[in-house]
């Protein structure tokens, strides 16, 4: 015992010591930071080293890594820029890199990385969103995916609703899910699936879910206002209030929700994507098969959210390290390990052809993610560029919570899309 | 009087009954960590409450050392030998809130005698701002404070953590009023023997004041392991996150893992929970000690 | 209060003694100026400015603007409104709950008495994260245990969402904060009424006084320098509830559980406005030092 407290004390003393400033001289070789959000395995550390030291083992620059978690990962990077210590690298999509850091002036422009062939070869959509307006590039785009819904199908069967959705296509219209989700609801009895609004994390399915049921829009075309104050978008919210199989909960955001999806207690979850799909072998903790599903529209044919996720730069004011930085993009995005970073992700890769290899093939032998091929097809615009969007997605689920209270939905409506477009006029 | 006996009986048997049912409920959140750090996520996450784990599985704390490493310690270019992250962000803990208690005892215990025994000018405008300090939420502080510990070059150090800890005034104001116990007539005699300020305090005012020196040691340790606000702000990369901050950013992308959150839990809480129960005695005779005198 | 003995000091030694004063004063004021009050000026600073996170823009002087859009801000009001009902309903309530555990409990065996110390002390110790992690699930509209054992003791009809429904989601966030603030009011109110001088309120029985008469008073008047005491202790914790509200409800539903905590936080990490959070810090610190003074002042007048 006595031994033991002895070694712990000596521990401490050493550790304090480190902790006492040692962090300059610690590092001595060449070495960047990334700060990585949960992009699939781009969260698990066994997974990410296996990455890195490969690029490591061919430049001789060690990376390392730090993980984030959408639940308190903006508040981070905001503090550590706060404290100008802000990471070399980060991962993740233009919604914060190009519409957030890097409209604010943090992130270093990749445009010199990118020549005509890789221009052709990226997905011209991915591309445009990664690009702001006057040609910067704060985000180098490594995957992408179509966010969805998930059903529980076994539940839609012995509720008598399986005939409103269309396996094949993965689509259902709005008079069809409506008709599903009251079948469901007179079943169970209890309310099936959820509007959350406890915070940001997982509102992609709120804004789809909202905007597709009559055709309503986020923003306009060109992106410089949010539009979700129209009227197909009021109708959508009214729709969902007065579902009685349909909750708003401000209690629950969409991680919760996908719990209480997995358990059993809703039979759909609006905040789902090709990443869940494989675990739990497509099953809830119950066994029943679970199918994802395109978003309702009236014609079916829904405008997907996509999600795009990348690598953006900050500028610390350390040219060397800038240049370590795009060795490291241009590796993982462009280069031998491509396919490997995109499996990792577990979505779909950005570009056919990466590093001169072709990698459209990587995920042939896997019979899940070709079928969620079918989803891609409904990708829509990639609106969350547009000025003032963290703002605007917290104007979103405030707006939510306020319909849900029962104040009035046009009147709560127009006041956060007011907000909201304050800060994107605020933004320009 | 046999009447009154039996009311008064009744009254002890109800109270006793209420007081019970609450000890459950204050009870429960620790029963729930400890239980469920073994039980699969499925029982966890299940629609009707599972109340023993059906098998006691180890998955969530295997999950919980084998999802991050770090090394033990790092001085200059040295590294340790790689260890669990779970296992480096306990001791993080521990360190910060070990240095911060024994920072605050000292600094705190010294400023409290001057306060109450002694005069200078300016005392009672210091004491003022102790006192509107004393209440302070740190959130008011927040930007300012990741600025300057920016500038002094602490942010994402443990030190980060520490200092504000160390800096609020409520130790101070705690020891006052255990100094202010001490008889007048012991430091004159002690001066009158001819020892000096540093000897006085040493030999006359920290024996005295030792069981309040030991209730603000808790009080500081348990305080500062469980300010996940200063941590979550000032602290960042994996090496130097402490328990609660690390358990955190293992959680997958829109999803939660109940099970590996109750492992943490529990990891995190045992330890506490065991210096406390240890130092229980002395802590309560501590902590009663400085209050009684208003 | 005690005094040094008025002796003729001269001005030498009046001087020694601030000297020495300061001496014994200096660690804690470097730390205490240094993080706390150098950070409160720097924030009364920033406050008169137009400041954010842009790089690009450097900041703007627009003198009180800031503090004159404080009082036009509905949510700033609710924050304002819901904190001083937080510390308004705790502090009574954790004094008035603590000091019935502890004369409950004072008189019992010592070993349940420990027991009983020891247990209302866990929540405090056990960590505020996984307290907190713990009654979120319990709250929980589908499958918490709340609804499960109040539905099953037919409290309740139908599930209610604690935390979700604008009208239960600040007294859920209350009941947490006081599970974890009545551990040490308890202990120290049992080691108070166990010195209570007895020999009073035998006398008082032979007279025939109840015993609320007793309590009031004989008791009461003894334990007044405790319940002061835990008057201000409750009072700091009260406004260290930052961390419920971030982990459970982050300042919803609809603003129901909003607090100027949060809302400074808020305001700085998701709308990027430093100035205006800071201009939030220090009404909000006013507000409390107001409220420490009056309390201090009380305690005087004792």
């Amino acid at each position: 015992m006595k031994k033991l407290s002895i070694v712990l004390l000596i521990l401490m003393v050493m550790m304090a010591a480190f902790a006492n400033g040692a962090k300059e001289q610690a590092t001595p070789s060449k070495s960047i930071s990334l700060w990585t959000y949960p992009i699939g395995g781009w969260g698990d550390d066994a997974k990410v080293k296996a990455l890195t030291d490969a690029f490591t083992a061919e430049t001789g620059i060690k990376v390392e890594v730090q993980y984030l978690t959408y639940a308190d990962g903006d508040d981070k990077v905001n503090t550590a820029i706060a404290a100008k210590q802000a990471p070399d690298l980060i991962m993740e999509g233009p919604e914060r890199l190009v519409a957030n850091w890097g409209a604010k002036g943090y992130l270093v422009d990749m445009a010199d990385l990118l020549d005509a062939g890789d221009r052709a070869e990226l997905n011209q959509a991915t591309l445009k969103a990664c690009l702001t307006a006057d040609g910067k590039l704060y985000e180098y785009p490594l995957v992408m995916t179509a966010h969805c819904m998930a059903i529980n199908l076994d539940a839609f069967k012995a509720a008598g609703a399986d005939k409103y959705v269309n396996l094949t296509t993965r689509t259902w219209t709005t008079d069809d899910f409506i008709k599903a989700v009251d079948a469901l609801y007179k079943y169970y009895k209890a309310p099936v699936g959820a509007v959350f609004c406890g915070g940001q994390g997982g509102d992609q399915g709120t804004r789809v879910l909202v905007n597709s049921l009559y055709g309503g829009t986020f923003t306009d075309a060109a992106h410089t206002k949010y539009t979700w104050d129209s009227p197909e978008n009021v109708k959508a919210l009214k729709q969902l209030y007065e579902m009685p199989g349909i909750v708003y909960d401000p209690a629950i955001a969409g991680g919760d929700e996908i719990n209480l999806f997995r358990n059993g207690t809703f039979k759909m979850a609006f905040c789902w994507n090709i990443a869940q799909q494989p675990l739990n072998d497509q099953k809830t903790d119950a066994g029943e098969q679970i199918v994802f599903m395109s978003f309702p529209a009236q014609n079916g044919v829904a405008q997907l959210n996509g999600g795009i996720w990348g690598f953006g730069i900050f500028d610390n004011g350390d040219a060397e390290k800038i240049e370590w930085a795009k060795q490291f993009v241009k590796f993982m995005c462009d280069g031998p390990k491509t396919a490997d970073a995109v499996k990792t992700a577990n979505y779909f890769a950005v570009r056919d052809v990466a590093g001169g290899q072709d990698i459209s093939k990587i995920w042939a032998d896997d019979a899940t993610m070709n079928e969620y091929n079918v989803l891609m097809q409904y990708l829509g615009d990639y609106y969350q560029v547009t000025t003032g969007w963290a703002t605007a997605r917290t104007c979103w689920w405030n707006m939510l919570q306020a319909v849900g209270a029962g104040n009035d939905i046009a009147a709560s409506v127009a006041k956060f899309a007011a907000d909201a477009n304050a800060a994107a006029a605020a933004g320009k | 009087m046999s009447l009154k006996n039996e009311r008064k009986g009744a009254y002890y048997i109800v109270t006793l009954v209420i007081i019970i049912i609450l000890a459950v409920l204050f009870t429960f959140p620790l029963y729930w960590i400890l239980t469920g750090a073994f039980k699969t996520s499925r029982e966890i996450n299940s629609t009707s409450p599972v109340w023993w784990p059906s098998k006691f599985v180890t998955e969530n704390f295997a999950k919980l050392f084998s999802k991050r490493s770090a090394p033990l310690f790092e001085i200059g270019g040295l590294q340790g030998p790689t260890i669990p992250g779970a296992i480096r962000w306990l001791l993080n803990t521990v360190l910060m809130a070990v240095i911060a208690m024994i920072l605050t005892c000292i600094t705190a215990a010294m400023a409290g005698y001057a306060l109450a025994k002694k005069r200078f000018v300016g005392k009672a405008t210091l004491f003022a701002l102790i006192v509107c300090a004393m209440a302070l939420p740190k959130q008011v502080i927040l930007i300012p404070l990741i600025r300057e510990m920016s500038a002094l070059g602490l942010y994402d150090k443990l030190w980060a953590v520490i200092f504000p800890t160390v800096g609020w005034p409520f130790g101070v104001f705690l020891m006052k009023q255990f100094s202010e116990g001490v008889p007048n007539e012991m430091i004159e005699a002690s001066r009158i023997d001819g020892a000096g300020e540093a000897r006085t305090f040493v030999q006359i005012i920290v024996p005295m004041i030792k069981p309040g020196i030991g209730a603000l040691a808790i009080f500081t340790f348990i305080n500062s392991w469980n300010d996940y606000f200063m941590q979550l702000i000032m602290l960042s990369k994996t090496n130097n996150l402490t328990i609660s901050l690390g358990i955190a950013t293992m959680q997958a992308e829109n999803s939660t893992d109940f099970g590996l959150i109750m492992a943490g839990a529990a990891l995190a809480s045992v330890p506490i929970i065991i210096v406390f129960l240890v130092f229980q005695k002395y802590f309560t005779k501590g902590i009663t000690m400085g209050a009684v005198k208003g | 209060m005690a005094q040094i003995r008025k002796s003729p000091l001269t001005r030498r030694l009046r001087r020694q003694e601030t000297v020495s004063s300061y001496l014994f004063l200096l660690p804690s004021l470097v730390f205490f100026l240094g993080f706390v009050i150098l950070p409160m000026a720097l924030c009364l600073f920033t406050s008169f400015f137009d400041s954010n996170l842009n790089a690009t823009t450097p900041d703007r002087f627009i003198g009180l603007q800031n503090y004159a859009e404080l009082w036009k801000d509905p949510v700033f009001i609710k924050g304002l409104k819901n904190t001083l009902i937080i510390v308004v309903v705790s502090v009574p309530v954790v004094t008035a709950f603590s000091l019935w555990i502890a004369s409950a409990i004072y008189k019992m065996k010592e070993w349940m008495l420990s027991a009983f110390r020891c247990i209302f002390y866990l929540p405090v110790v056990t960590g505020s994260v996984a307290v907190t992690v713990v009654w979120k699930w319990m709250y929980n509209n589908y499958y918490g245990v709340l609804n499960y054992v109040f539905k099953g003791l037919g409290i309740i009809e139908t599930n209610v969402n604690w935390l979700g429904n604008p009208s239960t989601a600040l007294w859920c966030i209350i009941v947490i904060l006081l599970t974890t603030s009545v551990g040490q009011p308890i202990v120290l109110y049992v080691s108070a009424l166990s010195n209570v001088d007895t020999s009073l309120i035998e006398a008082g029985e032979v007279d025939g006084t109840t015993k609320f008469q007793n309590f009031w008073k004989i008791k009461w008047p003894q334990i007044m320098p405790t319940t002061l005491y835990i008057v201000v202790i409750t009072t700091i914790n009260s406004f260290q509830c930052f961390a419920l509200i971030q982990l459970l409800t982050s300042g919803g539903p609809n603003n129901a559980t909003q607090t100027v905590m949060y809302y400074i936080y808020y305001t700085a990490f998701k709308l990027y406005r430093f100035g205006y959070g800071n201009a939030m810090g220090i009404i909000l610190a006013l507000f409390i030092a107001a409220l420490s003074a009056v309390q201090f002042y009380v305690a005087k007048e004792r």
